[in-house]
């Protein structure tokens, strides 16, 4: 097989810029612009998709010479969303507050198609440790984008980075100074996000085009 | 290693790769949640009674310990162990609070009781009830529609009320400076819970409130639990003026209402607008179920307020305030 000659550095580095999934492949889109109004969120989100992906390649790939070609989609659902509410339960356990946040997203993660995406197309032809790497930095890929957009729309949006207050309160309209600056309303929105994230994908094929 | 493509392509064999992998799975989910029940369950609690806390304006948003000002506004203060009160800091600088902070000051100034729709007060020792299976059971439906209806009694800060216990605050409620109601209800997606913090010398102008549990979308229904909507709770009252200015405290309306828009556009300056708070562009219908929920909620304690007033010799027929 193909894969086999590569080394495990290839699997780890390619889904990261060359192969990003949001950039190239233009998966998990909608979980993408729900979870980027804060940075706390998005970073959580993506720690949470970079382990569930990871482990279930993981076991998708040790499973794949038992697995039978049928049932190879259902395998791999039952072990994603096995993993999915582990790491939801984990959260609950230890990061409530952040889990009060994410909630739904968390369970979302099980339709994200990243996750069913690398287990399909890699995990299952490749040894376990090139399979868990990959999965890893699918969701890492996943992850880095969705920090920069948070980044972009809390800064924007709130005037905040990491609950920070980065804008001062002086500078912001008031009754005495009605013409002071004001936070972006449209970045705290959906819709800003999709623009973002569209900007970033039309950088990134402006220079894998150049190259 | 692998079977052999005919037999793992056998009926049988999937069956059996299915059934093993579920069982595997359900194993693995049975044993992540059974270990993990503890932490998750304290985490819910802890959560719960620092919500409490902020709707009694005790913490803020940011973590801090706070003490109300008469004229409503908040002092950053931080707990002195030794005395068991919270004290104001000079600077205007103060650490966030410790789990354990927190928790220690919860044990000290919080006391749940229970009321019937007499308006007595009376502990859950006395009905044989212990407060985590009353929490459970009710959660539902609710604890204003029950017989024996929960509220919360939040002690002054004050050194001498901590060693208190239910019983000796049942009987001296001059002892309380907050009373906080569990409010429930639905949002527009999902049962919120949260509480309603009022004062208790005029059972009447509500302190803060907070919600520990909802399913509304972040971004705009979501926005019940943000500092800046919450602030607007401040000084409101709960049994709502008539009209004419008056308060008919045994059949008037009760609750705090959360407006389409902005207060002062709906109601300008009618008595309506000292009871109505602001609504959250984007989330009407989270606005009209939270208006709900603290009409539902509050009702059924109108005799006890009624109650509490009679104590402090606040008058409960239609008065002119």
């Amino acid at each position: 097989m193909v894969h086999k000659q590569l080394p495990l550095k290839h699997y780890f580095i390619e889904p990261l810029w060359k192969n990003n999934q949001v950039l190239v492949a233009i998966l998990g889109i909608c979980s993408a612009l729900a979870v980027t109004t804060t940075l706390i969120t998005a970073l959580t989100m993506g720690i949470a998709v970079s382990l569930v992906t990871g482990f279930s390649c993981l076991f998708v790939s040790l499973l794949r010479k038992w697995t039978p070609d049928s049932v190879r989609m259902i395998t791999q659902l039952a072990i994603i969303s096995a993993f999915v509410i582990v790491v939801d339960q984990f959260l609950r356990a230890y990061f409530y507050d952040i889990s009060k946040t994410l909630s739904v997203f968390v369970g979302l993660i099980i339709t994200n198609c990243i996750v069913m995406g690398r287990t399909e197309s890699m995990a299952k032809n490749v040894p376990p440790i090139p399979a868990f790497l990959d999965g890893l930095s699918g969701g890492l890929g996943y992850g880095w984008i969705l920090v920069l957009v948070a980044g972009i729309r809390e800064f924007f949006g709130f005037g905040q980075l990491f609950k920070y207050q980065l804008i001062p309160a002086s500078f912001y309209a008031s009754a005495e100074n009605p013409d002071g600056y004001q936070n972006l309303g449209l970045m705290v929105l959906a819709p800003a996000a999709f623009f973002i994230i569209g900007f970033f994908i039309w950088i990134s094929n402006s220079i894998t085009k150049d190259s | 290693m692998s079977p052999p493509v005919n037999r793992k392509n056998s009926n049988l064999y999937i069956l059996i790769f299915i059934i093993l992998l579920c069982t595997a799975c359900g194993l693995l989910l049975a044993i992540v949640a059974y270990s993990l029940k503890g932490p998750q369950e304290a985490a819910k609690t802890f959560d719960q009674s620092k919500q409490m806390l902020i709707a009694a304006k005790v913490l803020n948003h940011q973590g801090e310990f706070t003490l109300i000002q008469e004229d409503g506004s908040l002092l950053l203060a931080y707990l002195d162990k030794q005395e068991g009160i919270l004290k104001a800091v000079q600077d205007k600088k103060v650490a966030p609070a410790t789990k354990e902070e927190i928790q220690q000051l919860a044990a000290w100034r919080i006391r749940p009781l229970l009321t019937d729709s007499e308006g007595n007060i009376s502990t859950l020792k006395a009905h044989n009830l212990s407060l985590a299976d009353y929490l459970s059971s009710n959660k539902g439906g609710g604890y204003a529609t029950l017989p024996h209806k929960l509220f919360y009694a939040i002690l002054s800060n004050d050194a001498t009320v901590k060693n208190l216990s239910e019983e000796e605050v049942a009987k001296e409620m001059e002892k309380v400076s907050i009373i906080v109601i569990p409010v429930s209800g639905f949002g527009l997606w999902a049962p919120i819970y949260g509480y309603l913090a009022i004062q208790r010398k005029d059972a009447d102008s509500v302190i803060g409130t907070s919600w520990y549990e909802h399913g509304e979308t972040p971004g705009l229904g979501a926005n019940i639990t943000e500092a800046w909507w919450q602030k607007q709770f401040y000084g409101k009252l709960i049994f709502q003026e008539g009209s004419d200015g008056k308060t008919d405290f045994s059949t008037g309306e009760m609750g705090i209402i959360v407006v389409k828009g902005k207060v002062k556009d709906v109601f300008g300056a009618s008595p309506k607008s000292k009871s109505a708070v602001d609504g959250m562009s984007g989330a009407t219908l989270t606005g009209d179920g939270v208006t709900k929920a603290y009409r539902d909620s509050l009702s059924p304690y109108r005799n006890f307020f009624i109650q509490l007033r009679k104590e402090e010799g606040n008058g409960t027929q239609a008065t002119s305030t």
